[in-house]
């Protein structure tokens, strides 16, 4: 009963309500999108990194040693690794591909399983220390040994995100995956790790799978993992550097820290984040204001009426929550609107996102808008509550 | 000088019809100082206003110093009201964020004069009227007829030939409707202009040149 | 005429205390924000140091090869520089650098992150780098390939600490010993073609940049022009060599690289397909909208909801003269006194959230400022801003009917 009659007071005024409504409507859809990065983000943040990073450096080099021959080739990096290894702060290392966590390098590619395609699958290429080095955490099968040279299949690993993607709830284990669509590039995997987080906290992991490093990989090589013990000292770090400079000498040598690089690839999420975050804040502040003025003065506006209601004997909480379900039911439409566009983004999967972030931070943006529009009406409510039905009517 | 001939007016809602002016035919000479009586709701306002060509009516002619009107823009109407006419309200409509002399300048904002020129005008205006001594005070720091008066001043700054007063005694008590009173006899009197004058007092009525009673629209007397 | 709408404007921004600060509110924080993002464009992509002679210089940074299988994209190689851009006719200077790497140099146990650039003689005539102290290598130190440094301010403060003058002492960084032969004011990063730590000589590379013949590598170029005139004249003749170069081997049938001005390589995406100019325009506008729409909704509502306020006000204006057409210019030049004494506040925040951006040191080296060119953009949004959220109100302010703006009081 009550809703119609407020319904009806606000289509009368549709003209002055249209304003209000689309300023709504606005601020809805820039929470929107505000909150699916923030949930975007948040997200992965609550992911494990998958790996320990904490103690593990990067070692890039470049020009790197070149022959035709296998054996020497084997035999210099075996040295290499050999004379690392040996130093007492070391722990494990690894050689890899160029596409290190926290690092800008990518390498993707495709992969078909039971006929289904699955693009952005990142290919890392790694040697049978990598899981030790990195602390990676096998979550089924196993890591590469000496035992898949032989392997008739190529034999890979894959990471959780891939394994939920193409296997679901099954095993992955002994499972072949197609490179490319290419019948005779079948992989088997051998084992599950944790994803790695590679574009750092905020990032998702995304699709991964590891192949074994052969002689073959170590032309093309140039980064070599390192895991030290905890609280080692710059002048380690200048010995491993003169070590490695000294024993490739046309190669320019640069060691990185993983807890650096993690910082500020994260820098690079976060400040996008938090310039939107401050525009945001700033655009909802504004509106906010707007919303509370403009309320604030159409009560002002309408003391007649409101005075006539007290009259006739509304008591003054029904008169300020007459006013505050007004503004709610304008809010109500705004949102109404704004979700049919909101919902469009799942549906259409715009940006590849997963529904839930698009849900949730729709659900988000609606108590927020819902929560802004009640605060906002909450004192020209109360003061309109405050207004003597003699003293209104006797101004008309 | 004003010429009414048949007015209807009608306002039309989605369900009723109501005939607030049922067709007046009235002629207004140079120089006289009418006034129109009647009831509450009896369309008296509505005829002032479509006099001061504010409102437009249903039906019928005006002609306002032998020029028929109806067929003027919004900016030609504009233009002439400046010109020919002055009006005075109930409720004196003074804009209250302006000083006095500003508030009596208005009308000249609207046509080429200097800013010395106006000033001039104003002045001689408000000297008029007795208010030469508040010029630079603002409406809400005067009395009810200290604001009627500068309304005067602002209706006879810019030398109409008619002005058009809507209840001007109306907010105030007997003492100070009198002295207004005599402010616009006196510039009728004096000065030639036409003066229309809706009112609700008799006493106020009688002292004009001739007396229009209105009766649910029509002309009754 | 103006003075009274002045007059008018003042008492109405005077009475309603708490109106006028949500309007000053709005409009100075959304020029705050516009002007804060403007200089940092204007600072990016429109400082010249050090390269002023932008205007008639272009930039190579980009090859893209494509075939059947694929394509690669990536920075030219030294032979693709030297030897085809190397032939043209109108640069008279051809400048060369690599893209900026990374290595380490440890000094008293502590280790310093260094980045390294190697490049031609020819650069030094084109960039005009402010030198602290000493000068650029020449052209027969590079060909002695002789182990001399160019570095940066920051560099020499780290490497050496607080001493006047580090001319002909020695760096080591990547495990070579260098003599300093100059010092440079910063680059910030953010100018990634032209910044370094420390500057190379590229003959002293520990990879011989001579030997290839490959297409793709590490290096860009700057082309000189004689004069502005020629500029175009070199665009065409670039693009003309790029028609006539061979094919780099059989798996590719196209080839593209283009000669552009520093702004378009300043975005260039590494994909003919997807050019940086229009990314980067179509960001920066859904930005600006989404700054500006709302604020301005929020204007034109209160502005709106102001009108019953002045409804006596517009009655009379009317009834003593004042035409439809006036008003609105009445109320638009109210609301654009409104907005610029906005625009006001607006770049005072500026000023103090740029000094607070400053203190951050959020990109080193990149010192954010508000130059004429800032404030007039400013000035122009604020001009447009006030038109914009004036106009719809003014607009039905104008069309108010005399008789019911006379009654409603």
């Amino acid at each position: 009963m009550m809703f119609k009659h407020l319904f009806k007071l606000i289509w009368n005024k549709k003209k002055q309500n249209f304003l209000l409504m689309t300023e709504m409507l606005f601020s809805f859809l820039v929470l929107f999108a505000v909150f699916t990065l923030l949930v975007y983000y948040y997200d992965n943040y609550k992911k494990p990194m998958g790996f320990e990073y904490q103690n593990v450096w990067v070692i890039s080099y470049n020009n790197a040693y070149q022959t035709k021959n296998a054996d020497s080739l084997n035999n210099y990096y075996g040295i290499l690794r050999k004379s690392i290894k040996a130093m007492p702060e070391v722990r494990e290392l690894s050689f890899c591909s160029f596409n290190t966590p926290f690092s800008n390098n990518m390498s993707q590619g495709r992969v078909t399983y039971h006929k289904k395609e699955f693009y952005h699958m990142n290919f890392y290429t790694a040697d049978d220390s990598y899981q030790a080095t990195m602390n990676m955490q096998v979550l089924e099968g196993r890591w590469f040994n000496k035992t898949d040279v032989v392997a008739k299949d190529k034999p890979i690993v894959i990471n959780s995100d891939t394994k939920e993607q193409l296997f679901g709830k099954g095993t992955a284990v002994g499972q072949l995956i197609v490179n490319g669509d290419d019948k005779d590039k079948m992989m088997r995997v051998i084992g599950v790790v944790q994803s790695i987080k590679v574009k750092g906290d905020y990032a998702p992991a995304g699709l991964g799978l590891y192949q074994r490093a052969d002689t073959g990989s170590l032309r093309w090589f140039g980064k070599i993992m390192v895991q030290v013990v905890p609280g080692v000292s710059a002048a380690f770090e200048g010995r491993l550097y003169k070590t490695m400079a000294n024993y490739m000498k046309d190669s320019n040598i640069e060691i990185e820290h993983l807890t650096n690089k993690r910082t500020s690839i994260n820098y690079f999420t976060l400040i996008p984040m938090i310039v939107l975050s401050i525009v945001g804040g700033f655009l909802v502040i504004n509106v906010a204001l707007g919303l509370f003025g403009v309320l604030w003065y159409n009560i002002n506006q309408r003391r007649g009426e409101i005075g006539l209601r007290r009259a006739v004997g509304a008591s003054g909480n029904a008169v300020s929550s007459q006013l505050i379900y007004e503004s709610m039911i304008l809010a109500t439409l705004s949102l109404i609107v704004g979700s049919f566009f909101a919902v469009q983004f799942p549906l259409l999967n715009v940006f590849d996102l997963s529904a839930g972030i698009y849900i949730s931070a729709m659900l988000l943006a609606i108590i927020f808008i819902y929560l802004l529009v009640f605060v906002c009406s909450l004192y020209p409510g109360r003061q309109a509550a405050a207004i003597y039905p003699a003293v209104a009517l006797h101004e008309e | 000088m004003i010429r009414l001939q048949n007015i209807e007016k009608v306002y039309r809602t989605d369900t009723i019809e109501t005939l607030a002016l049922n067709s007046i035919s009235l002629d207004i000479a140079k120089g006289e100082f009418l006034s129109i009586m009647g009831p509450s709701g009896c369309g008296k306002s509505t005829l002032l206003n479509i006099m001061g060509l504010l409102d437009t009516p249903s039906k019928g002619d005006i002609k306002i110093s032998d020029q028929k009107t109806d067929h003027l823009s919004d900016k030609q109407l504009a233009q002439f009201r400046n010109q020919k006419l002055g009006f005075i309200f109930q409720s004196y409509h003074l804009i209250n964020d302006l000083q006095v002399l500003d508030n009596v300048e208005l009308p000249l904002l609207y046509r080429n004069t200097t800013a010395k020129e106006r000033k001039m005008l104003a002045t001689e205006a408000l000297e008029k009227v007795g208010l030469s001594n508040r010029i630079k005070h603002f409406p809400t720091q005067l009395s009810g007829g200290q604001r009627q008066r500068v309304a005067i001043a602002r209706a006879i700054v810019g030398r109409p030939e008619i002005i058009l007063a809507d209840e001007p005694t109306g907010n105030l008590d007997s003492a100070m409707g009198n002295e207004i009173m005599d402010i616009l006899i006196n510039l009728n009197r004096n000065e030639g202009t036409t003066i229309v004058m809706v009112t609700h007092d008799e006493n106020m009525a009688h002292k004009t040149h001739r007396l229009v009673r209105l009766f649910d629209g029509s002309q009754v007397q | 005429m103006l003075k009274n709408y002045f007059k008018i404007a003042i008492a109405v921004l005077r009475r309603r205390k708490f109106f006028t600060f949500i309007s000053l509110f709005g409009i100075s924080f959304t020029l705050t924000i516009l002007l804060v993002l403007t200089s940092f464009i204007d600072k990016v992509v429109g400082d010249s140091y050090p390269d002023r002679k932008r205007d008639r210089s272009l930039y190579v940074t980009r090859l893209q090869e494509s075939g059947k299988d694929g394509q690669s994209s990536s920075t030219p190689s030294y032979y693709f520089l030297t030897h085809f851009v190397g032939s043209l006719k109108t640069p008279v200077k051809l400048g060369i650098s690599t893209s900026f790497a990374g290595t380490n140099t440890y000094v008293n146990n502590k280790k310093l992150a260094v980045n390294y650039k190697y490049t031609n003689a020819d650069y030094w005539d084109i960039m005009e780098y402010d030198f602290i102290e000493g000068k650029a290598f020449n052209k027969l130190q590079i060909d002695n390939a002789d182990k001399v440094a160019v570095i940066s301010e920051d560099m020499k403060s780290e490497y050496f600490g607080d001493i006047p003058s580090v001319i002909g002492k020695y760096i080591e960084a990547d495990n070579v010993k260098y003599r300093v032969i100059g010092v440079v004011k910063n680059v910030p990063i953010t100018s990634y073609n032209l910044y370094s730590d420390i500057y190379l000589p590229y003959t002293v590379s520990k990879n011989d940049y001579k030997k290839g013949r490959g297409y793709l590598g590490d290096f860009t170029a700057v082309m000189l022009a004689s004069s502005t005139t020629d500029v175009p004249r070199m665009s065409d003749e670039y693009d003309a060599m790029m028609r006539r170069i061979p094919m780099e081997s059989k798996e590719y049938n196209k080839m593209s690289s283009h000669a552009e001005s520093y702004f378009r390589s300043y975005v260039n995406t590494g994909n003919d397909n997807m050019s940086g100019v229009t990314i980067v325009l179509i960001i920066i506008t859904i930005f600006v909208l989404l700054v500006t729409v709302l604020p301005t909704l929020n204007l034109v509502n209160i502005n709106i909801t102001r009108i019953m306020e002045r409804s006596s006000e517009i009655g009379v204006r009317k009834a003593f003269g004042a035409s439809s057409g006036t008003l609105v210019y009445q109320f638009l030049v109210e609301n654009i006194i409104l907005t610029l004494l906005g625009g006001l506040i607006g770049v005072v925040l500026s000023f103090i959230a740029i000094q607070v951006i400053n203190s951050f040191h959020l990109i080193p080296n990149l010192v954010l400022s508000i130059n004429f060119t800032v404030l007039g953009i400013g000035l122009l949004v604020c001009f447009f801003f006030g038109l914009l959220s004036g106009v719809y109100p003014a607009w039905r302010m104008s069309k108010l009917n005399v008789v019911t703006a006379l009654k409603a009081q």
